[in-house]
Formats: structure tokens, C-alpha cells, sequence
């Protein structure tokens, strides 16, 4: 069984990381595919606004809440699936929303922070928030227990690494003493003692507020100050999350193509995976360019008469310099890959080369699925 | 079309999607500008470090260093930005310590989304500014956000959040340098792929709607280039009717050239997977041309995993030629 196979039939959830445009969300919905048809009930979750992996599926769009694969799209690709399967697409905004929701004291506070500028600006777009609000759906997926296995891929970071990172930033960030020793002139709660008190605070206030505005610092001021009470209610989640990840029903399958800077980023993270003791389940080097044979050591001599030569020998000549291209991007991804061996011991990979067609729809993620499973 | 009016304004972005090879185009473009002999410097962001790897120099820092005959590097680190802007425009050299070292940046670039691209943005516009006119032609390979759009709309966003202050007609300054087509170009890089090409779509649509930024080419990079023409082809189905391609072994023997049976198959077998790789990237490419109204420049997939300078100038080659023809 390959790496793969084995953490499908053992494991719950499977988090697909890696570097921007390496196949990580074709990779999960072909790995969910093949649980559904090995009679498990499966989810996909993409954070990616992967149109193509709705329409692949044969769903209209993905939501946040999971849409169910119909048989009949399986049975249309001669696929007989003895699970099922699912799909869904993370919406961080109002995952947001029903976080705030459910750790406000009061449903009045909740339409207060909800409402809030500052909130509806960092809700959508503060960096780490998409990565946090994944795993939180990821949490609620896995809690409600419907699912046999959930598959979710992350999202498209400037570098793999700050997905890692992002829920304890953004922790941090809410909680920032810094940030709340800055606000507090602020905050409705400091009173003019504290005012009084931090005349640095203050001094350092007056300047921020000349470079960005004054409502800037209001609403910023007012969203914290209706946090208030929430943060142990956040930490706790987080807590429970990280938790979640490290545990045995989870494995992390890094996807890395064999490209240099695929492949360094891919060697980093493994190594914080098990710096940060998550389970690193399996390696995915996708899109791998074939060996076919070994090198064929025409000389430029001959090369040259070749082209020389009759229409036949043209030909030949042309097919020679397209073996000998291919050659030489084989040898260096093998390279580029004998550097990724002596990190992630090879045993805890699955090579999926480039296919001859693209993963459009069902029958496409098979032959994906195929690959994964079989090595 | 002439370099010159192809190169055209000083500021040069480059944009596009992560995994597209935006930093390998910024640097082609940035040498194809120094063959023009302009003055270049190209900017990186927030210490990727491929920039230096493909010039095969070292780090690159916030100062300016020559990476190749007329071709300067630089990286502009958001917090050095912020630092030098503080300076500049408060003196606050002090304070600007304090905010650099005690991760504030982190905690106002998080409460003002969108202000680290502005800290870049506003560097690049400092250097647009620069009286001694040290570079002619300024690079700027841009963040690989989520989104190519997060970059070029930090400042009409920026706009929106803050309603008032220095800051706000700052970010007014930044959108105008890239709405002004006499001052600066965004170039943006695709695939031949799915994902990249809808991503470029949208964000031609909003550059040249919405956000009013003049967009220069569209560079689909790593494109198959056909193997056989039209007649070579005849040749090569005459020659594999019947299997057995004894006419390919005997004009290798001519030559003193022995094909083994798996030679044969790998000859056949490499052009067949070409052949379908051009078949599903000219579907995406017509996709891209058909979906925008500048020049979409294709750019070869270079038969190498992992670049270097003799690549770049290879691309850098293939836009001269591309440019002279449109």
C-alpha cells in the first residue's frame, strides 16, 4: 500500500500543504475521491477559489456548507463509489462571523463587533485570519462527526511555512499588549487615570493618529474594547485545534514539485512539521517529467548532418533534440529530488508524474487517485 | 514596436500569481532594459531570495547593489521602509527604532490591511522621486499574495480605510503613479493553465476597470514550443505507419547512430507527451487571448528545473523578438 493508501484507511484528516501551484487542492479532491469509492464518507475542503475543482466534480459552486457528490455523476463516469462524497469551499468571512457569534457574551455584543469597521476590514483580509478560519471549519467538520475522513488543502500563502504560523499570530495579535497599552487612551474603560499614566502611550498616539487618522484608532479601539472577554474563549479554541493537528487521527502530505524552489520550501517544511510536533504523514512530488530511457548520446557531428540530411533525417534530428530537452529536465528534477531524499527519506513518498491530460472531472482525479495509491 | 515604447514609463511591476515565475519574467524584463541601456534596478520584497540565485550573487539588502552590467538589485523589506519613511518625514529616527524592534510594524500592518504593500509601493515611489535619477528603469517583482489584486489595490484600499491625515493622501499618491500610464506599467505573468489564466483575466478586468491601472503585456510563461511543422509531421506519420520506424533506424545508421527498440519508443513517446501538453495549454491560451486586449507574450518552457542567468538571458532574447513583432 503506498503512503498514501495507508493514511487514508488509518486516519481522519488529512491537511494537504505546500507552495503555490504544485496541484495541493487537485491532490486532496483526488485523495477524497478515492476514500468515497473505498466506502468511506469523505470531505473535501478548499480554501482555494478553485473553480475548476466544483465544476471537476460536477457541482454548479462550492459553499461553506458541504454539497453532497451525486452518485449519478459517478455512475456517468463508470465510477461506482461504495461511500460518498462531499465538497465544500471555505468562506473566512462569515466563519468569522459565526466564531464571533458563538464566544460573545451576548448576541448584542456579537452585532457589535460584526458591525464594526475595523472588524469587516480585518475579517476578510488580516493575514492569518484565512488560515485560522480554516482549521476552525476544519474543527467544527471534524467535531460534528459526520465524516469518515476530511481532506482540506491550505491556503496560498506568500510561503508554506506562515499556514503553520498563522493561528497563534493571530492570537497574539487579539491579545497584543502592546497594541492594548497603545490603545488604551482609547478604550472607554482606561478613564482618565490611565491617560494620565501613559504619556508615552499617548505621545506615540498622537503620532499614529497624525499618519493614519483618528477614526482608524477609534474603531480599532472599540473592537478591542468589545472583544474584552472573549480572548479565553479564543485561546481555548486554538488550544483545542492545535491540539486536534498533533493528535493520531491527523497526518499532514506535503505536495512539492520538482522544481528547485518547490523543493527547498517543501524540505522546510517538513522539517517544522516535526519541529512543531505535527505528524508528517507522506510527501506528494506531483508533476514529475518521465524517464523514459537513458540518454541517447548523439554526437553534434551527427547531429548536424542530420539536419542536413532528407526529410526523414530532419525528423530524426528533431525528435533527438526533443529527447535530449526532456533529458535534460529529468536529470536535474532527479537532482532536485536526490537533495529532497537525503531530508525526507524516500520510503514517505508518492510520485505522481505529469499526466497526459489535466484532472477536469471525475474520471481525471481517478487517474490521479491511481497514482497516488499505487506506488 | 520599439523597445523603448514597449519598456516605456520608469516603473516597471511585475505581478502574478505564486508559482507562475514572476521573479524569472521581472528579471528578463529587467535585462532586456539594461540591453536598451537603461539604468536598472529590480526590486524583490520581502526576502524571497530568488533574485540573487538567478544573478548567482548573494542576499540582497535594502541598499541597492549591482547584480550584472547595469543591472542593480535591491530588497525592500517592509520594516526598513517603514523606518526610512518615519525619517524622512517626521525625523523620527528614535521612534522609528521603537517600532521596528518591538514587532509593531506586525501589529499596524495587521490593523491596516493592505499596509505592508503600501510600505513597498511607497519605497518604489520614493525611488520614482529620486532627484539624482540614479535608475532609469525600476523593477518591481511583487508579492505572491493569495491574490495578484491584494498588491495593486493596496493603496485604492488604503484610500477607503483611512478617510484622512497624511497617510491617506500618500496612498492617493501611490494610486495616481499607478494609474499614470507616463509613470508606471504593470506586467502581469500566467500560465498556460487554468488556475493562473482565470486569475489573469480577473485581474486585467479590474486593473483596466475598476482600478484604472494601465496594464503593459501579458507574459503566458512556460510554454511548449512546437516541435514538428506541418511537413515534418507528414514525414513523421509516413515514417510510424506501419510501427516499425526502420526508416528513422537507417537514417540514424547513416550517420553512425544506433537506435536500440527503447530509443525508438522514448523518441516517439517524448515528441506524443509534448504534443499533448501543447494541446491542453492551447486551450488556456486561447482562453487568455481571447480574454484580454493587450499582447499576450508566450514565453518558452525552458528545459531546466531551476534557472539561472544563461535562461533568463534566453528569455530575455525571446521578448526582444516578440516586442519587434508586435
Amino acid at each position: 500500500m503506498s503512503a498514501i493508501g495507508d493514511i487514508v484507511t488509518n486516519k481522519r484528516i488529512v491537511v494537504c500543504a505546500g507552495s503555490g501551484g504544485v496541484g495541493k487542492t487537485t491532490v486532496a479532491a483526488a485523495i477524497a475521491v478515492r476514500a468515497a469509492l473505498d466506502g468511506k464518507r469523505a470531505a473535501v475542503l478548499t480554501i482555494d477559489p478553485a473553480k475548476r475543482l466544483a465544476s471537476s466534480l460536477g457541482l454548479k459552486e462550492l459553499t461553506n456548507e458541504p454539497t453532497k457528490v451525486s452518485k449519478r455523476k459517478f455512475t456517468s463516469a463508470e465510477l461506482d463509489p461504495a461511500g460518498e462524497l462531499w465538497a465544500m469551499m471555505l468562506d473566512t468571512k462569515s466563519t468569522f462571523d459565526k466564531v464571533v457569534t458563538r464566544y460573545a457574551p451576548s448576541a448584542e455584543q456579537a452585532e457589535r463587533i460584526i458591525a464594526n469597521r475595523f472588524y469587516r476590514n480585518i475579517s476578510g483580509t488580516l493575514s492569518g485570519t484565512q488560515e485560522y478560519m480554516a482549521m476552525e471549519k476544519l474543527y467544527e467538520l471534524y467535531t460534528e462527526g459526520d465524516y469518515d475522513l476530511i481532506v482540506i488543502d491550505t491556503p496560498p500563502t506568500r510561503n508554506a511555512l506562515d499556514f503553520l504560523d498563522a493561528p497563534k499570530r493571530l492570537t497574539d495579535f487579539f491579545e497584543s499588549r502592546v497594541l492594548r497599552w497603545f490603545l488604551l487612551p482609547y478604550m472607554k474603560a482606561g478613564g482618565g487615570l490611565m491617560r494620565i499614566a501613559n504619556v508615552a502611550a499617548t505621545t506615540f498616539l498622537r503620532v499614529v493618529k497624525r499618519i493614519v487618522g483618528a477614526e482608524v484608532l477609534e474603531d480599532t479601539a472599540e473592537f478591542f474594547g468589545n472583544l474584552e472577554g472573549m480572548y479565553e474563549g479564543f485561546k481555548e479554541r486554538a488550544r483545542q485545534v492545535a491540539e486536534l493537528l498533533k493528535s493520531d487521527v491527523t497526518a499532514f502530505i506535503v505536495v512539492t514539485s520538482p522544481s528547485q524552489d518547490s523543493v527547498s520550501e517543501a524540505t522546510f517544511f517538513a522539517a517544522r512539521l516535526n519541529e512543531s510536533g505535527l505528524p508528517f504523514g507522506a510527501l506528494v512530488v506531483n508533476r514529475v517529467h518521465p524517464r523514459l530511457n537513458e540518454p541517447i548520446d548523439a554526437k553534434p557531428r551527427q547531429l548536424s548532418r542530420l539536419r542536413k540530411g532528407d526529410d526523414t533525417s530532419v525528423l530524426l534530428a528533431r525528435l533527438l533534440e526533443n529527447h535530449d530537452s526532456f533529458m535534460r529536465v529529468v536529470t536535474l528534477e532527479e537532482e532536485n529530488l536526490d537533495a529532497l531524499a537525503r531530508k525526507v527519506p524516500r520510503h514517505r513518498w508518492v510520485r505522481v508524474p505529469y499526466l497526459q491530460q489535466e484532472a477536469v472531472d471525475l474520471p481525471g482525479l481517478h487517474a490521479i487517485g491511481d497514482q497516488l495509491f499505487t506506488t | 514596436m520599439q523597445i523603448d515604447a514597449f519598456l516605456g514609463p520608469k516603473i516597471l511591476i511585475v505581478s502574478g500569481k505564486g508559482g507562475v515565475g514572476k521573479t524569472t519574467v521581472a528579471a528578463a524584463l529587467a535585462l532586456v532594459a539594461a540591453r536598451a541601456g537603461r539604468r536598472v534596478c529590480i526590486a524583490e520584497v520581502d526576502r524571497k531570495g530568488t533574485l540573487p540565485r538567478l544573478f548567482g550573487g548573494g542576499r540582497l539588502d535594502y541598499e541597492p547593489k549591482e547584480l550584472s552590467p547595469g543591472v542593480w538589485g535591491m530588497n525592500i523589506i517592509p520594516e526598513d521602509a517603514l523606518a526610512e519613511y518615519l525619517d524622512v518625514q517626521y525625523h523620527m529616527k528614535r521612534i522609528s527604532k521603537a517600532f521596528t524592534s518591538t514587532h509593531f510594524v506586525d501589529y499596524i500592518t495587521t490593523a491596516a490591511p493592505g499596509l505592508k504593500d503600501i510600505l513597498i509601493l511607497g519605497k518604489v515611489w520614493y525611488l520614482e522621486q529620486d532627484r539624482g535619477q540614479v535608475f532609469d528603469t525600476i523593477v518591481v517583482d511583487a508579492p505572491a499574495a493569495g491574490h495578484m489584486l491584494t498588491f495593486l489595490s493596496a493603496p485604492a484600499g488604503l484610500s477607503d480605510a483611512v478617510r484622512v491625515g497624511p497617510i491617506r493622501r500618500q496612498a492617493e499618491w501611490l494610486a495616481e503613479m499607478l494609474r499614470d500610464p507616463g509613470r508606471s506599467r504593470v506586467h502581469l505573468v500566467s500560465l498556460a493553465e487554468e488556475m493562473p489564466v482565470s486569475e489573469t483575466l480577473e485581474t486585467s478586468t479590474a486593473l483596466e476597470g475598476r482600478l484604472g491601472i494601465n496594464s503593459g503585456a501579458i507574459f503566458a510563461n512556460g510554454v511548449y514550443t512546437e516541435l514538428l511543422d506541418d511537413a515534418q509531421r507528414e514525414t513523421f506519420e509516413k515514417v510510424m505507419a506501419d510501427g516499425s520506424a526502420e526508416e528513422l533506424r537507417a537514417a540514424a545508421a547513416d550517420v553512425g547512430l544506433t537506435l536500440e527498440d527503447e530509443d525508438v519508443d522514448a523518441l516517439v513517446a517524448y515528441s506524443a507527451f509534448l504534443d499533448s501538453r501543447r494541446e491542453i495549454q492551447r486551450k488556456h491560451l486561447r482562453t487568455l487571448e481571447r480574454g484580454v486586449e493587450q499582447p499576450v507574450i508566450r514565453l518558452p518552457f525552458l528545459f531546466s528545473a531551476g534557472l539561472a542567468l544563461p535562461d533568463i538571458e534566453t528569455l530575455a532574447d525571446v521578448i526582444e523578438g516578440r516586442v519587434a513583432d508586435l
